[in-house]
């Protein structure tokens, strides 16, 4: 679904249009033309037609541009009352307390926080996972192993977040009794089982793009096994691998549910994973619980959090979809 | 190109990195089932919530899990499907559709928490739909929609070119080469892609959340004006409670929600081998 781009060169051909459909738009020369209906009512189905599909065209334009000007409007009205500098410098992001305050730094820590960790736990797995699927399964194991990680990721995070809170994080004070009831690790644990299967699949599409013959060259010039993977295949595959665990870790920062379920929203600045912490996305959960009524500066805050998430997003994102689009280079 | 079938120490590890997936999702089914079993009987999916745990069910939040499922749909799918077409097969290719391609691609980066804020500021408010379900089913037609997109030219693309330029070498104008060939060709990919696209929106709770599901209502909506009820937020608003029977409620709950998405793809599925069937 994010790599669509990168195989439109197949069919560049198109866009320069079919003979025939400039000629049945110019009415009665057309063959259909014989009836005296034929040609005219075709003439409009292709006009409709045209128009119809260019109005679809134009609605999903408007809803893109709806999302960035509902977020900019109340951004922009939000940094009109707390300046750019104390919202990147503030050691505190308390909106609803007496003296308001408005540093996003402690949210960013947390969203980098939940990001990292989930990256530690997915990038080594999903890698692992691509590697063997690709070259050491069976048929029959790659069978079961794909539908596992596909299923995976049709998990709603709702319910992954459930499967922190009822399971993971009880398993976890179990061994260690520290943990507190809201903690970090069963977040980054739980986000890194959601962003598995998206570091599997795209890192596997980058090991399918290694070409066959350099690794059975490899192979012939008698490397073991180990180091063809990694002296042949990890260099050759090493953009898109590096652009999977990039596309990945933007899902995991952009990830509500399991944060706010497994970690809480706790106000304070935790640097320890086995206390709770605050992330863009919980604040911004948060206010369902009719803390922010419209208008008010904590209201627009959640816009201003809402449209820095948004860039990160679509940062990371086009960071890494960059990295892929330059993997075919030398 | 299975190389190295015979494992070498690398080949353990990664087989032992490659069950993570499978081991994950096996520990997340058992432990949601033994959990929340014993919640599951005939009463719980017709019920609505109660303060008494005993009784509550997820009745309200089934209906309007389901309304929010035909809104979005009815809402995404013509107009991603047809975005899609415009772009595959009118839009000229130039810097235009290349920078609309990669907006496309990137708005589904999105995270879906955003979405519900744009939906609260547009939906709920400026258009003063207020927490309803059809504010609910135009968010998650907005954060559906760049999927669809993305996968209906995906299926639009993947139609045989020889099969167009057949279609119009024998006189077909450009909506009947799409009516009668390329439409039909592309359905099965079309189906496929959009129905993972609304199984994966079905289950989102953050942006319902954010436009404000999480009230308590305790009746089936019976039109898109109704409150916004949803089987995710209820499971949300389960689990944040203190007593622990509501956790088996909301384990009870994530079974349910996981056996429709399941059957909702099944049945895509059984559908797209049919399409096949119909249109070799």
């Amino acid at each position: 679904m994010t790599t669509a781009g990168s195989w439109r060169g197949a069919g560049a051909g198109r866009g320069t249009g079919p003979v025939g459909s400039s000629g049945a738009g110019a009415a009665g020369a057309g063959p259909g033309g014989f009836w005296g209906v034929g040609a005219p009512s075709r003439a409009l189905s292709e006009r409709l037609a045209r128009r119809v599909f260019a109005t679809c065209a134009l609605l999903a334009v408007a809803a893109a541009v709806a999302v960035v000007w509902a977020l900019a409007w109340q951004t922009v009205s939000f940094f009109a009352e707390v300046p750019l500098g104390r919202f990147l410098t503030e050691g505190a992001w308390a909106p609803f307390s007496e003296e308001p305050r408005f540093g996003v730094l402690p949210l960013l820590a947390g969203t980098a926080q939940v990001t990292a960790g989930a990256a530690v736990v997915a990038a080594p797995a999903g890698l692992a996972t691509a590697a063997y699927l690709a070259y050491y399964a069976s048929a029959r194991t790659e069978r079961f192993l794909s539908t596992s990680v596909t299923l995976l990721a049709g998990v709603p995070t709702v319910v992954l977040g459930c499967f922190a809170l009822e399971f993971v994080t009880p398993a976890l004070r179990r061994v260690w009794p520290s943990v507190e009831p809201f903690n970090g690790l069963a977040a980054c644990l739980v986000v890194g089982l959601m962003i598995l299967p998206t570091v599997a699949a795209l890192s596997r599409q980058a090991l399918d793009s290694v070409p066959r013959s350099l690794i059975e060259s490899g192979l012939a010039l008698g490397a073991s096994r180990g180091r063809v993977l990694a002296q042949v295949v990890a260099p050759a595959a090493g953009r898109g691998i590096a652009a999977a665990v990039v596309l990945a870790m933007a899902r995991a920062a952009g990830e509500t549910m399991i944060v706010t379920m497994a970690a809480g929203n706790q106000a304070h600045l935790a640097w320890s994973p086995l206390e709770g912490l605050r992330t863009l996305t919980t604040f911004i959960a948060q206010m369902n619980m009719g803390d922010a009524a419209p208008g008010t500066l904590a209201y627009r805050a959640v816009f201003a959090a809402a449209a820095l998430l948004f860039l990160l997003a679509f940062g990371t994102h086009a960071a890494g979809r960059a990295l892929l689009a330059r993997r075919s280079g030398p | 190109m299975k190389f190295f079938r015979r494992h070498g120490k690398a080949g353990t590890a990664c087989g032992v990195g490659a069950w993570t997936a499978a081991a994950g999702l096996a520990l997340l089914v058992g432990a949601l089932t033994a959990r929340g079993w014993g919640a599951l009987d005939p009463a719980f999916f017709v019920s609505p919530p109660s303060r008494d745990p005993s009784r509550a069910g997820i009745g309200p939040a089934l209906a309007g899990t389901l309304w929010l499922a035909l809104l979005t749909i009815s809402f995404a799918l013509p107009v991603g499907v047809g975005a899609a077409v415009y772009l595959e097969e009118y839009a000229p290719r130039n810097r235009w559709s290349a920078l609309a391609e990669s907006v496309a691609a990137s708005m589904a980066a999105v995270p879906s928490v955003v979405y519900g804020v744009a939906g609260l500021a547009v939906f709920v408010r400026a258009m003063g739909a207020e927490r309803s379900v059809l504010a609910g089913g135009l968010t998650l037609a907005m954060l559906a929609l760049p999927a669809v997109v993305a996968t209906s030219q995906e299926a639009i693309r993947s139609v045989p070119e020889g099969l167009r330029h057949a279609a119009y070498g024998l006189g077909a104008t450009r909506w009947q080469v799409l009516r009668h060939q390329v439409l039909p060709a592309a359905a099965p990919g079309v189906a496929t892609g959009a129905c993972l696209a609304f199984t994966r929106t079905m289950g989102e709770a953050a942006p319902l959340l954010v436009i404000g599901a999480a009230s308590f209502v305790t009746f089936a909506p019976t039109a898109p004006g109704d409150p916004l009820v949803s089987l995710p937020t209820r499971i949300f608003a389960w689990t944040a409670h203190s007593q622990p029977e509501f956790g088996a409620l909301a384990a009870g709950a994530a079974i349910a929600l996981l056996l429709l998405l399941l059957a909702a793809n099944l049945a895509v599925l059984a559908l797209r081998r049919r399409m096949r069937g119909a249109h070799p």
